[in-house]
C-alpha cells in the first residue's frame, strides 16, 4: 500500500492564474539575466528573421510565474519540514511579446520514499502554462518535499 | 550476449533521474576502454517500466539492455530481478513498507529473485536491520558494491557477505549519465536475456568489478621537515 491520503484531490485544478502580457523589455531582461546570447531572445531585429518570425522568450520564462495559491487549501501535510525537490519543464509553444500566459495549478502526485535518512513524501504540483490561443506554453513538475 | 553488467542504475524513468537510456549507451560508447559492459539493467525505483522498450538502441549500440526494479522493504532497499506479470499483481511496488521476507519468498517462487543492495546504507541497508532483526532466509546474495555509496558503506558489507556466505555484485546506482558502469559484475556464463541473469544471480560463479579511477591522497598540507627545532 503507497502513502494514504484522500486521492481525490489528484488532478483537480485548485488554481488558475493569469499574467499580465509578456513585454519585450521582460524578456529581454529575463535573457540578460541568463547570460542568454542566442538573438531569438535578444535581438528583436534578427529574431524577426529567424524560425519563429519574431522575438521569443527563453523558454524557462515560465519558472517565475507564480500562483495565486501555492498549494490547495486542505492538502495534508506530510511532515514538519519540506524544501523545494525542483522541477521538471516541458516545453512547448513559444512566449512572444504580448502573450497573456495562464497557469492552471493541480495535485499531479504524492509518493513516498526512503532513504539514508528516514521517509521523505513528495507532493508534485502540475503547472499548466497556455497562451491567450489556448495553446500549450509549457508544463512545469515542481516537486516539494516533506519530512 | 554479455558476461559484464553493470546490475543497478536508474534513467529518466525514476523520479530522481534525468538519464536517457540512449545517453547511457552513448556514453559506455565513449568509455569502453575504461569500463569494458556488454550490458545493463534498469532498475527503476518503485515501479517496473514495462512499457520501456529498448530493442532498436540494443542494435543500435550492441549492448544489452535488460529491466529490473529497486523496490524499498522493512529491511532496505532490495532490486527484482525476473519481474513478471505475476510478481507484479503480488506486489504493489510503490508501497516503501514491503515486507523483505515476503519479496525474497514470493518473488524466487514466482521466477525472479530479490536482492538487497546498498547493504550498509543507514536506514535502507541491510546491515543495520540485521543489527536489530533476524536475519532473512533465502537471501543469495547482496550488492557488495555500490556506485552511489558514501565512504565506508562499501566496506561494511565484506563482513556480511563473509558471516551469511552470500554472493557478492556490484551496480553503478547511477542517476547520472556519467556514473554509468561504474561498479558493475562478473559473470562466468554469457547472459542473454532476464531470464539467464535470473539462473546466473541464484547460481552464483559472479563476482563486483570496480571501474573507478583511484585518485592518490594528497595530503591536506606539504609535510615540513622536521629538523629537530622541538616543535
Amino acid at each position: 500500500m503507497a502513502v494514504e491520503f484522500d486521492r481525490s484531490i489528484i488532478g483537480q485544478v485548485f488554481d488558475e492564474t493569469s499574467f499580465p502580457p509578456v513585454t519585450k523589455e521582460e524578456i529581454l531582461e529575463f535573457a540578460a539575466a541568463l547570460g542568454e546570447k542566442n538573438p531569438l531572445y535578444t535581438d528583436e531585429a534578427k529574431a524577426a528573421k529567424g524560425p519563429y518570425g519574431s522575438l521569443i522568450a527563453p523558454p524557462t520564462l515560465v519558472t517565475k510565474l507564480r500562483a495565486k495559491k501555492f498549494t490547495p487549501e486542505h492538502l495534508p501535510k506530510f511532515g514538519k519540514v519540506g524544501f523545494d525537490g525542483g522541477r521538471d519543464l516541458e516545453i512547448h509553444a513559444p512566449i512572444r511579446p504580448g502573450d497573456v500566459l495562464t497557469m492552471a495549478s493541480t495535485i499531479h502526485d504524492i509518493y513516498e520514499k526512503t532513504g539514508r535518512t528516514g521517509s521523505m513524501y513528495f507532493i508534485v504540483i502540475r503547472n499548466e502554462v497556455t497562451n491567450q490561443k489556448g495553446e500549450k506554453v509549457a508544463v512545469i513538475d515542481h516537486r516539494i518535499m516533506q519530512r | 550476449m554479455a558476461r559484464i553488467l553493470d546490475l543497478h542504475l536508474h534513467s529518466e524513468a525514476s523520479d530522481d533521474s534525468r538519464a536517457p537510456v540512449e545517453a547511457y549507451l552513448k556514453w559506455l560508447t565513449r568509455k569502453r576502454d575504461e569500463r569494458p559492459l556488454e550490458g545493463l539493467v534498469l532498475t527503476e525505483h518503485r515501479q517496473f517500466n514495462k512499457a520501456g522498450d529498448y530493442r532498436d538502441l540494443e542494435d543500435k549500440y550492441g549492448l544489452l539492455i535488460l529491466k529490473a526494479s529497486e523496490v524499498e522493504t522493512d529491511y532496505g532497499h532490495m532490486l527484482v530481478y525476473g519481474v513478471n506479470d505475476d510478481i507484479i499483481s503480488r506486489f504493489d511496488f510503490k508501497n516503501v513498507r514491503l515486507s523483505a521476507q515476503e519479496v525474497i519468498t514470493e518473488v524466487a517462487r514466482l521466477g525472479g529473485i530479490a536482492m538487497p543492495c546498498h547493504p550498509g546504507r543507514p536506514t535502507i541497508g541491510l546491515i543495520e536491520h540485521y543489527q536489530k532483526k533476524p536475519p532473512l532466509e533465502g537471501v543469495v546474495g547482496v550488492e557488495a558494491l555500490n556506485g552511489g555509496s558514501k565512504k565506508g558503506e562499501n566496506e561494511r558489507v565484506a563482513g556480511l557477505v563473509q558471516a551469511y556466505g552470500y554472493h557478492a555484485f556490484g551496480g553503478s546506482d547511477s542517476h547520472l549519465v556519467s556514473f554509468v558502469g561504474l561498479c558493475a559484475t562478473e559473470f562466468d556464463r554469457d547472459i542473454k536475456t532476464i531470464e539467464d541473469l535470473v539462473d546466473a544471480l541464484r547460481a552464483g560463479g559472479y563476482r563486483p568489478l570496480d571501474f573507478r579511477v583511484q585518485r592518490p591522497q594528497t595530503p591536506l598540507a606539504p609535510e615540513v621537515p622536521n629538523h629537530g627545532c622541538g616543535i
